[in-house]
């Protein structure tokens, strides 16, 4: 059961390599705009063929280059949320809804109403699609999904169309309406929050290539390697030198660091979470690094405060120089909207709040 | 660029010098061609015997507005045959249409030197109008009215007097084809215009009806003989228009019009003769007609 | 004024846009829908020809194949049917004519649908056909609408191709076009100046309805749709 898909795509100057395998789990695909994790869901659905591979869909060969099965959407039994909904514009909320049910002899009046009433529509069956708010839009998108009873989940950045205080609420109605369907799916957003709430397990995704793949608890705790982390939303990352089984010395930082896992060849890079430095240690000196700091921004948040600090005696990289990932050497510290920050000098962080990665 | 405009002079004078060397050579030409026609003893009663001194080349434009039923008889033969003689001469601008529209072209501002209609109205309609001199207006020729089929046509229509078996009819418009007032003349007074105009067909010139007759689009169709004559690989003359049925002939009047160019007016006249004359007459009989 | 020019380029057009209107946009839709992009722009450019040729050429060929004397038109000959000179070749000439224009005019209209409908109409197992008439089509309503109004005015305009081979029989034939290039030709100004009329008046409330369409359908619907 489940899905299996092992593609290759040339697209657009990138070449989009996707291999995985996903049981009775939410999956989420994890990335940048552009790296393939939008392309890799159509190509599931049959909206994109790739150009060689493998997808199964609970066992089920619909793509095989080699065999050359192909599959078109109308018989690999998928339901596919679109960024937009897709609800056609021209039908009422009714008639959408009425086109996908299959099955022609169930009542059809009846699904119809016992959906809209579980996606909390009714009363808009008669209405058109363009003055239906953004929620009641997505509602009506996942009534039609369900009315199809597809086998498979395909969510497309399923909240990037939704203003910021309404996409909380639909999260967890999401969330909500996933407990109760049985099938497997995939939800595909550029949004660590949503990955992290929804999705169980988790790929990231980069420059067409799947860069991790496990738990996603484990990997944002323990992002294998720099993109991961990254991507995870970890802004301090800096290359290091290995001197000791626990200790490295952090390029980018000019001060040494002492880690609570073993280093070996394969890491190549440190990274720091924001949330995790102090100012003052708590706790065992041995177990903390110092890092000495000097502030040179500060951004105040409604709930927070970030604070951008230099390494002194390290020249940092312009930001327009560093390769598109923003980094500049400084370093994040998220800390406590009331923290003071006068006269900082150095900052601490306990050794296993470190990240090892690999390249 | 620039060097253009320096030596703007040069082609100008080389083009100059062209010119005069042309002149100069072709005077030489066309004397030597005006003492071989006359040696042919062919035509004009003009042209300067052997022994008399070189008479110089007539030269000039001589536009034509034709009937379109003469063009196939100018453009083939008469044309090329006066040019023989004549070197000097070009026919540029000539035109070949129905009368109809010629006549309005001319009234409407087209300047030809010489009209030769396919009926005498729009001649006189002309003459009236003070395009031409009702003097220089000479009768040449007569056409035939021939009720035409295609060659692989069969038709059970044996003549004018049965054309209403047909099952279409061509015939030029009335209103602006010569050709078409002709067939309405003969097929009233057979009486069976009524019905003919009823169902026919109708040209805006008389090429269009040979053609479509020629196509089989129409079973039959009224035309001239002489364009009977021109597509006889196509199409069969069932009859001539019987005696009697045109209270007058189809007359081909040709006239100059008055207001013609100085250079060219040497040249218009000696063409007006040629086509009076009897190497005109015998391409004339050739083509279909009769020469007055 | 001779009215039977007017009713005639009427039922002539009324006849030649049902023609023109089905077989404009299922060619349009076989267009639309192909994937080899050579055999597309080879297609696409024979269909949109005639837009460019004058009907003259349009005309010639027609009579080439339907002349009486010609392939087709002698077989039809042979079980009784002539259709040069005759009405039907009206509606003929009017079809080939406007055929380019309303190819181009729905082919423009399906390019103009956000392709995600038709893609969220396969995911929810719509058939091809299903998803034809059902999305497509009513989603390029305002263009095909457009496409059947510029057609039909074309063929109630056109004079070349007809004059080539329905001829000009009064009664059966003489569409308004044919009635004024005749009376023009005989010197019958006031008459052609009265069809001139008529035919300027028509064209004027289809066009005028054509805009109408165009300007109302469009604001109708337009879920705005912007991609990853």
């Amino acid at each position: 059961m489940g899905l299996y898909v092992d593609i290759k795509k040339s697209y657009k100057g990138f070449t989009l390599t996707s291999s995985f395998e996903s049981g009775k789990d939410s999956l989420g695909i994890l990335g940048a705009s552009g790296s393939g994790k939008s392309v890799t869901l159509k190509c599931i659905a049959g909206l994109i063929t790739p150009d060689e591979g493998v997808i199964k869909v609970n066992g089920k060969t619909v793509f095989d280059s080699a065999a050359k099965i192909n599959l078109p959407p109308q018989q690999r039994n998928v339901g596919y949320l679109f960024q937009n909904y897709a609800l056609f514009p021209h039908m009422t909320v009714w008639a959408n809804i009425a086109l996908a049910i299959r099955d022609k002899s169930k009542n059809k009046e009846k699904t119809i109403s016992d959906l809209l009433e579980r996606y909390e529509l009714t009363g808009l069956e008669k209405r058109y699609p363009t003055s239906l708010s953004g929620g009641q839009q997505q509602r009506v998108a996942l009534a039609r999904i369900f009315a199809y009873e597809p086998e498979i989940l395909l969510l497309d950045e399923p909240f990037s169309a939704l203003d910021a205080f309404l996409r909380e609420n639909m999260q967890a109605q999401l969330i909500r309406i996933l407990k109760d369907y049985d099938g497997d799916v995939v939800l595909v957003t550029h949004s660590r929050d949503e990955v992290y709430r929804i999705c169980s397990r988790l790929l990231i995704m980069s420059k067409g290539n799947i860069v991790a793949n496990g738990e996603t608890n484990t990997l944002f705790q323990n992002p294998p390697n720099v993109i991961s982390a990254r991507i995870t939303g970890c802004k301090n990352l800096s290359e290091i030198e290995r001197l000791s089984e626990y200790r490295v010395r952090a390029l980018d930082w000019g001060c040494e660091i002492e880690t609570d896992e073993p280093i070996d060849e394969a890491h190549t890079n440190i990274g720091i979470r924001a949330h995790y430095f102090t100012k003052t240690p708590a706790g065992a000196a041995a177990d903390y690094s110092r890092i000495p700091v000097e502030v040179d921004e500060v951004m105040d948040s409604a709930f927070d405060k970030t604070v951008i600090l230099r390494v002194p005696g390290v020249p940092h990289r312009s930001i327009l120089s560093s390769d598109k990932t923003g980094e500049d050497g400084r370093i994040w510290w998220i800390c406590e909207k009331n923290t003071d920050i006068s006269g900082l000098d150095a900052l601490y962080v306990h050794k296993k709040d470190l990240l090892l990665l690999r390249s | 660029m620039l060097k253009l405009k320096k030596n703007k002079l040069m082609p100008i004078l080389i083009i100059a010098l062209a010119l005069m060397m042309a002149m100069f050579g072709a005077c030489g030409d066309s004397s030597s061609s005006a003492s071989s026609a006359s040696s042919d003893g062919a035509t004009s009663s003009e042209t300067a015997e052997p022994d008399e001194p070189e008479v110089p080349a007539i030269t000039g434009n001589v536009a034509i507005a034709a009937a379109a039923s003469l063009e196939k008889t100018f453009t083939e033969k008469l044309i090329p045959a006066f040019t023989a003689a004549n070197p000097e001469v070009t026919f540029d601008g000539s035109t070949y249409d129905s009368s109809g529209k010629l006549q309005e072209q001319i009234e409407g501002g087209l300047e030809p030197a010489i009209f030769f209609s396919a009926a005498t109205k729009q001649m006189t309609a002309l003459v009236e109008g003070g395009f031409i001199d009702a003097a220089s207006v000479t009768n040449l020729l007569e056409n035939q009215l021939a009720l035409i089929t295609s060659v692989s046509s069969d038709t059970t229509v044996t003549g004018f007097e049965d054309i209403t078996n047909a099952k279409s009819i061509a015939i030029g418009d009335p209103a602006s084809v010569p050709a078409g007032q002709y067939a309405q003349e003969a097929l009233t007074s057979l009486g069976s215009w009524d019905k003919v105009s009823a169902s026919a067909s109708l040209g805006t010139n008389v090429t269009e009806v040979l053609n479509q007759v020629a196509e089989g689009s129409a079973e039959v169709g009224i035309v001239y003989a002489t364009d009977a004559a021109g597509l006889a690989d196509k199409v069969k003359v069932l009859a001539i228009a019987p005696d009697g049925s045109l209270e007058k002939p189809v007359i081909y009047p040709v006239a100059a019009l008055i207001k013609i160019s100085d250079a060219d007016q040497e040249a218009v006249a000696a063409f007006i003769d040629f086509l009076k004359g009897s190497e005109a007459k015998a391409i004339f009989e050739a083509a279909g007609f009769k020469v007055l | 004024m001779v009215i039977e020019p007017i009713l005639i380029s009427l039922k002539t057009a009324s006849v030649a846009i049902l023609f023109t209107f089905v077989i404009g946009t299922f060619l349009a839709y076989v267009v639309f829908k192909m994937k080899n992009g050579v055999i597309k722009s080879v297609v696409d450019t024979i269909l949109t020809l005639p837009l460019v040729l004058p009907p003259t050429v349009a005309g010639f060929f027609l009579l080439y194949i339907f002349g009486v004397y010609r392939p087709l038109g002698r077989l039809l000959g042979y079980i009784g049917i002539k259709i040069v000179f005759s009405w039907p070749a009206t509606v003929l000439a009017a079809v080939v004519i406007a055929l380019p224009l309303m190819y181009r005019s729905a082919k423009g209209a399906f390019q103009q649908v956000d392709p995600i409908y038709m893609q969220a109409a396969r995911t929810i197992g719509m058939s091809n056909v299903h998803i034809a008439f059902r999305i497509l089509f009513p989603l390029s309503g305002p263009g095909l609408a457009s496409g059947g109004i510029l057609a039909f005015s074309r063929g109630l305009g056109e004079f070349g191709a007809t004059a080539m081979i329905a001829g000009n029989i009064a009664g059966v034939t003489r569409t308004m076009p044919l009635a004024i290039y005749s009376a023009v030709s005989g010197g019958n100004m006031e008459l052609a100046y009265s069809y001139v009329v008529v035919l300027v008046l028509i064209s004027f409330i289809f066009v005028w309805g054509l805009n109408y369409v165009t300007e109302h359908g469009s604001n109708k619907r337009r879920a705005s749709s912007d991609q990853d």
